[in-house]
């Protein structure tokens, strides 16, 4: 594992990005920043957290035993690696939102952005980007979001919280690379938020219905279990979970 | 594309909720525009026959060899021999394609840019992982063949490069 921290950066993602066009980078190499000037969501999104408060980073993984059809794996180990490294810290009520936001008592406490390296129409690499809400307090608009000290009340160590969750990411990746994919499925659906619980869904068309969430294909899909013991598989721009 | 088709699509756009919609195929293209606001529900549509011969690219490529303005009809097929040197970039999983790193950033790639082994052509994301698709040659873009953010499929082709 190879550490670097920076002070203010625009994007840790776009950061490794590049290092990795120019250079052979280390197999797990890790960049922090203490502040990030465009940090990033989904797509056009940002993300905003005040300077170093929380961890911001993006881990280097090579990945070169997994078909493409398979990459959901990544985001099932990501989110595992987080949500235990979180459990370390006691912090309650903890979930895995499908696909990979974890949550903590209900509110958003991180995020995840994966971007993937595909060369000759084969993943080479994954860049894992990891927004870890930890001291902030205040989120002003952001109803949903919360950081593990506006939880517990404590103040974390974020080198503490980095060295947790990057132990735990080595742990998870390791599954990727013996190809244990049926152990990795079985423990995130474990962990699925609302799994086998009565929810209700808003389709794109804005209709509500209800279902219980089962657990995921290979591909990501969500698997929810409808009226007449019917179980469908939803693509991520085809359901929203409502709670 | 026949009449019913167009009529379906016109109705499943004003339904999505998309406010334009442009399709591109071998000979036909079109537009639909939805009002917004007060015009709600309804549709403008744009149904364009794309004349076969009037494609920049392909003149360009092979001025020579083109007979003098041959009848309509044959010249589709002067077309497909023009593409059968380019090498088509494919999609290597299903997904949504993006052009841009983000909504506010140039393209990644032109019509017309030179790309080499490596250069970044395009983001594809399915379940929230973004695949950035690396070209596997160099040349020159000849062609994008999907728009900006709608879906592809499993080995759709979606650049044209020349390689020469």
């Amino acid at each position: 594992m190879k550490i670097i921290k920076l002070d203010a950066i625009d994007s840790t993602n776009s950061y490794v990005r590049q290092l990795s066009l120019h250079e052979k980078l280390v197999d797990f190499t890790i960049v922090t920043a203490a502040a990030q000037t465009s940090g990033r969501g989904q797509m056009g999104t940002t993300w905003n957290t005040e300077k170093g408060k929380n961890l911001t980073f993006s881990v280097f993984k090579k990945v070169s035993c997994l078909e493409n059809e398979e990459q959901f794996y990544i985001s099932m180990a990501t989110s595992l690696a987080i949500y235990n490294a979180l459990k370390h810290f006691q912090i309650p009520k903890l979930a895995i939102k499908w696909p990979n936001d974890i949550l903590a008592e209900n509110k958003k406490i991180c995020g995840i952005l994966i971007e993937n390296v595909i060369q000759n129409s084969k993943m080479t690499a994954a860049i894992i980007g990891i927004g870890l809400n930890v001291n902030q307090t205040d989120f002003d608009t952001l109803l949903n979001a919360s950081s593990l000290k506006k939880i517990t009340g404590i103040h974390y160590d974020l080198d503490e919280v980095l060295f947790q969750v990057a132990a735990q990411l080595e742990k998870y990746a390791r599954l990727i690379t013996e190809r244990s994919l049926e152990q990795l499925k079985m423990e995130y659906e474990l962990l699925l938020f609302r799994k086998d619980k009565p929810s209700t869904f808003e389709d794109t068309d804005g209709n509500l219905f209800m279902g219980f969430i089962q657990g995921v294909a290979d591909d990501g899909k969500l698997h929810v279990l409808l009226e007449d013991e019917i179980v469908k598989a939803f693509d991520l721009k085809e359901i929203k979970l409502k709670y | 594309m026949d009449l019913k088709e167009i009529q379906s699509l016109i109705k499943f756009v004003a339904k999505s909720g998309a406010s334009e919609v442009k399709l591109e195929m071998e000979d036909v293209k079109i537009t639909i525009k939805t009002g917004s606001g007060d015009y709600k529900g309804e549709t403008t549509t744009v149904v364009q026959q794309i004349p076969m011969a009037g494609i920049p690219q392909q003149q360009a490529q092979a001025p020579a060899a083109q007979p003098a303005a041959p009848a309509a009809s044959e010249t589709p097929a002067p077309a497909a021999n023009d593409d059968s040197k380019y090498i088509t970039i494919k999609s290597p999983i299903i997904g949504t394609f993006y052009r841009k790193p983000s909504p506010d950033k140039p393209a990644f790639v032109e019509v017309g840019a030179s790309i080499s082994e490596g250069s970044v052509l395009c983001v594809i994301e399915a379940m929230k992982l973004f695949n950035e698709i690396e070209s596997e040659v160099s040349g020159k873009i000849v062609k994008v063949l999907v728009d900006d953010a709608s879906p592809v499929e499993f080995d759709q082709p979606l650049f044209l490069v020349d390689p020469s």
